[in-house]
């Protein structure tokens, strides 16, 4: 088969992060990591046949990069699709799972690399998804699966375990079981075996990874900022139906010709809180009438014309971080330089 | 040059020995006189309601409940073990007796009894107790034969003051109780002293229960002989003084995490300690401490009680809460506290992992402890089948269905189901949390 | 509750702790002048803690740090 890989801005070798907004190119052939991939898939006999690549903040951000990268794939005469592998890389593995997703849903078989705790993994179905591990020193292991789990693809086979294929449901769950000891003979027998130097726990917290900072800005008065709630405030009447709690959803509304959030023509749907006290002044929820003070004086050079919002209530740690990484792209890919957030 | 005097005996650090003479109740029921006979417990209706009497009630109405009875209890406030002192009294002091330190001589204790208030509070949670079904070994008083203390306030009277009635009220009740039994002959006698510091010198770890008590005020504290313990450090105090009353619920927040005095009087931890003392490990005693509302209160408390458990020389603290997700700061920071001058503790905490069980378990978890005990996962749903009585109220407000009614509801609403005093036997288990 | 443990424990690097959860950007127990003020001194702290070079959650008091981001590295606690 004719197989197309896509990769991102990085491991095409255009650039860094200041290349994150590259709209969608195509190059003959296998580019970068491609060449390690063309080689396993020539030996199942597949052909890598070109590449296409993009920069990750136009990937995870503009609505409709999927379909203009898909569209490229075709044109070189994609039979089967291969995107990655994104490791842990966020904006990576969006953009590879919806490439992935939507080459599938276009009638061609496809496959997206990333780690287990990539936030794009939900979004790959109806394709599949391979480990790739969590960093690139998995390279080599990662572009074996892709060629295995390819060819299988190819064969108009299942892949399963066997190729690393991960799947984008929920890792398991916590259920009520009834011991046959009282959570206090537990704690007991559990001080005694960590004193013996066990160490054993009942409940293991979530690791939620490490957080690069990103570099502080020089100077702010030179800075396009952003300001964002996870307060769900969105205009009166909710015309979007944000969610109160468990949001899948987030939005983004106009600040233009604005400066301040008029009570009466937003409000608070967020159901973690009482919303009276922000819907008298919705600017304690966002603070638009300082910040755009803040533009008038100098303070700060400009206000991004937009905040983007959601409610953070109840919501799943995977959507939040998805959130996150589609508003770190979009803001970035508009040249925001910093971004307040409020908190609720 | 004179002799030396022959030392002085010390006192081992606690305040002696207390015997606990429990009495059996096997059934229960209303009669002409409070007495117990053969496991039979009857209560003098008339002699009851007027020890309930106070001008903030307008009515009380108590009936029974049994184990297998076709019942349930909703509007569950607190719920009180039948326990006197006899003749020399003090059971329940700052309430029932003055306020005077506790923990030895003779307590009778009515094993199987219960005195349970039912009715509206303001900030109670809806708090259901089955005395049926799946659902009733959940809770310590779906197996007790309940007497239910349901009540009309005054017209005009303050909830404060309907709440203070309503306790002093019950625990007369329960006190009398347990008076009617200590004449008897008592179905088992057990002795508990508390060693001090000094005592022992064996190899064995010395490790000790801190017991966190919510301090949230009205409706939503905690009594340690009569008076909150909001804004006090840390506390020891001898684990004995618990088997009379000394600590008192006054807290109606989450059912499930809810200690009410019934299970106080009988700190499961301190059981469990008790039970293995002398032979895997030496019960090195029991701390009280609140629970601050903020941050900076919360840690300096968790330091209080590191610096007590370090100069009472624990090698490792069991450490519980009561209360949602402000409480688990509680027994994090403290668990840190510890771990920080090289003292272990194990916390006991519920789950909030959502219906589904696939959120994250805790909302504050300990930073760099790790020794967690879990009770169970709040959210998870249960059916409750229908029953043929119901007391406390004639609907359930959470769910606006009539009392008696089949509801689905979840594990959050009954009472101490997911004690965090670790009287319950249910825990969460399962998959591990992947990282977001 | 206090989020702002639970910010610095999923790893937000850049943290400004406010009055309320239900106002984050205000208070409503002062005055409107005051309360103006107040989120002024949130936002002034925000664009300090933006402009300053962390490696771990840093919390950013807005008590402690002046107005003038060059010069208040120092003032965020860690």
């Amino acid at each position: 088969m004719r197989v197309v890989h896509y990769i991102n801005q990085f491991f095409a070798g255009i650039g860094g992060e200041d290349k994150a907004s590259t709209p969608p190119a195509s190059r003959e052939g296998a580019v970068g990591p491609g060449r390690k991939l063309a080689a396993a898939l020539a030996a199942e006999g597949h052909e890598l046949v070109a590449t296409v690549y993009c920069g990750d903040d136009y990937a995870a951000s503009a609505p409709s990069a999927a379909t203009e990268i898909l569209a490229l794939a075709s044109e070189a005469g994609a039979e089967l699709l291969v995107a990655g592998p994104a490791f842990g890389s966020g904006r990576y593995g969006i953009a590879c799972a919806r490439v992935a997703a939507a080459a599938s849903a276009a009638g061609i078989p496809a496959l997206a690399a990333m780690d287990p705790s990539n936030p794009g993994l939900p979004e790959v179905a109806p394709a599949i998804a391979v480990n790739s591990g969590e960093a690139a020193r998995h390279m080599g292991d990662a572009l074996t699966k892709m060629a295995s789990a390819a060819a299988v693809l190819a064969r108009g086979g299942t892949p399963g375990e066997a190729e690393g294929v991960i799947s984008g449901a929920p890792a398991g769950a916590r259920r009520n079981t009834v011991s046959p000891r009282t959570a206090a003979e537990r704690a007991v027998l559990l001080a005694l075996s960590r004193l013996a130097g066990g160490k054993q726990t009942e409940i293991k917290l979530p690791d939620f990874g490490h957080v690069a900072p990103a570099a502080p800005i020089a100077d702010p008065r030179e800075a396009l900022v952003a300001i964002l709630t996870e307060g769900a405030l969105v205009p009166s009447g909710n015309p979007d139906r944000l969610e109160s709690a468990r949001a899948k959803h987030w939005f983004r509304y106009p600040l233009t010709g604005r400066d301040t959030m008029a009570a009466g023509e937003f409000q608070s749907v967020h159901g973690g809180f009482s919303t009276v006290v922000a819907n008298a002044d919705p600017n304690r929820l966002l603070p638009l009438d300082v910040a755009r003070e803040m533009e008038v004086s100098g303070e700060i050079k400009a206000l991004y014309p937009e905040y983007l919002v959601t409610a953070g209530n109840g919501t799943a740690v995977a959507d939040a971080t998805h959130f996150g990484v589609e508003w770190a792209a979009e803001l970035r890919r508009a040249g925001v330089q910093a971004a307040i957030l409020t908190a609720t | 040059m004179a002799p030396t005097p022959p030392p002085r005996p010390r006192p081992e650090g606690g305040l002696g020995v207390l015997r606990r003479v429990i009495h059996r109740v096997t059934a229960a029921g209303f009669g002409d006189a409070t007495e117990l006979r053969a496991g039979t417990l009857t209560a003098s209706r008339p002699e009851l309601e007027a020890l309930t009497a106070d001008p903030a009630l307008a009515s009380v109405r108590l009936s029974w409940v049994s184990p297998g009875d076709s019942a349930r209890i909703v509007k569950v406030l607190d719920a009180v073990e039948p326990r006197s002192k006899g003749p020399r009294g003090g059971a329940f002091p700052g309430f029932v007796s003055p306020a005077r330190i506790q923990g030895r001589g003779e307590t009778h204790v009515l094993r199987g009894a219960a005195v349970v208030a039912a009715g509206f509070l303001p900030r109670a949670q809806e708090a259901v107790v089955e005395m049926s079904g799946p659902a009733a070994e959940l809770s310590p008083l779906g197996l007790t034969h309940n007497l239910v203390v349901e009540f009309e306030p005054a017209e005009g009277a303050a909830w404060e003051n309907v709440d203070a009635a309503l306790r002093r009220g019950m625990l007369r009740v329960a006190a009398r109780l347990a008076d009617a039994a200590a004449g008897g002959a008592p179905d088992e006698v057990e002795e508990l002293s508390t060693p001090g510091p000094r005592s022992g010198q064996g190899p064995l770890p010395r490790i000790g229960a801190i017991t966190n008590l919510q301090t949230q005020g009205a409706f939503k504290d905690v009594f340690f002989y009569g008076r909150s313990l909001a804004g006090s450090p840390p506390v020891v105090i001898d684990a004995c003084e618990i088997e009379d009353g000394a600590i008192v619920s006054g807290q109606y927040g989450h059912p499930a995490l809810r200690n009410p005095t019934y299970i106080h009087q009988n700190n499961p931890v301190v059981s469990a300690l008790r039970a293995a003392d002398s032979e895997t490990l030496e019960f090195a005693g029991l701390i009280l401490s609140p629970e601050p509302v903020d941050q900076g209160a919360k840690e300096l408390t968790a330091a209080h009680t590191a610096r007590l458990c370090a100069a009472l020389g624990w090698d490792g603290a069991i450490i519980t809460k009561e209360g949602g997700g402000n409480a688990d700061s509680d027994n994090s920071l403290k668990m840190d506290a510890l771990e920080e001058i090289g003292i272990l503790g194990v916390g006991l905490f519920s789950e909030m992992s959502g219906p589904d069980g696939t959120a994250p378990p805790l909302v504050s978890p300990p930073s760099t402890a790790t020794a967690m005990v879990s009770t169970g996962n709040y959210d998870e749903r249960l059916q409750l089948p229908a029953v043929e009585r119901a007391y406390g109220a004639e609907r359930c407000a959470l769910l606006d269905v009539e009392a008696s009614a089949a509801m689905e509801v979840p594990t959050a609403v009954i009472v101490a189901a997911l004690s965090p005093l670790g009287w319950g036997r249910l825990t969460a288990s399962g998959a591990d949390m992947v990282s977001a | 509750m206090n989020l702002v443990p639970i910010a610095a424990r999923v790893g937000a690097p850049r943290i400004v702790p406010t009055r309320g959860i239900p106002f984050p950007a205000g208070d409503p127990s002062l005055d409107l002048g005051a309360e103006r003020a107040w989120r002024r001194r949130l936002l002034e702290t925000a664009l300090v803690a933006v402009s300053t070079e962390v490696h771990k959650p840093t919390v950013f008091d807005p008590a402690l740090v002046p107005a003038v981001p060059a010069r208040a590295a120092s003032a965020a606690s860690t």
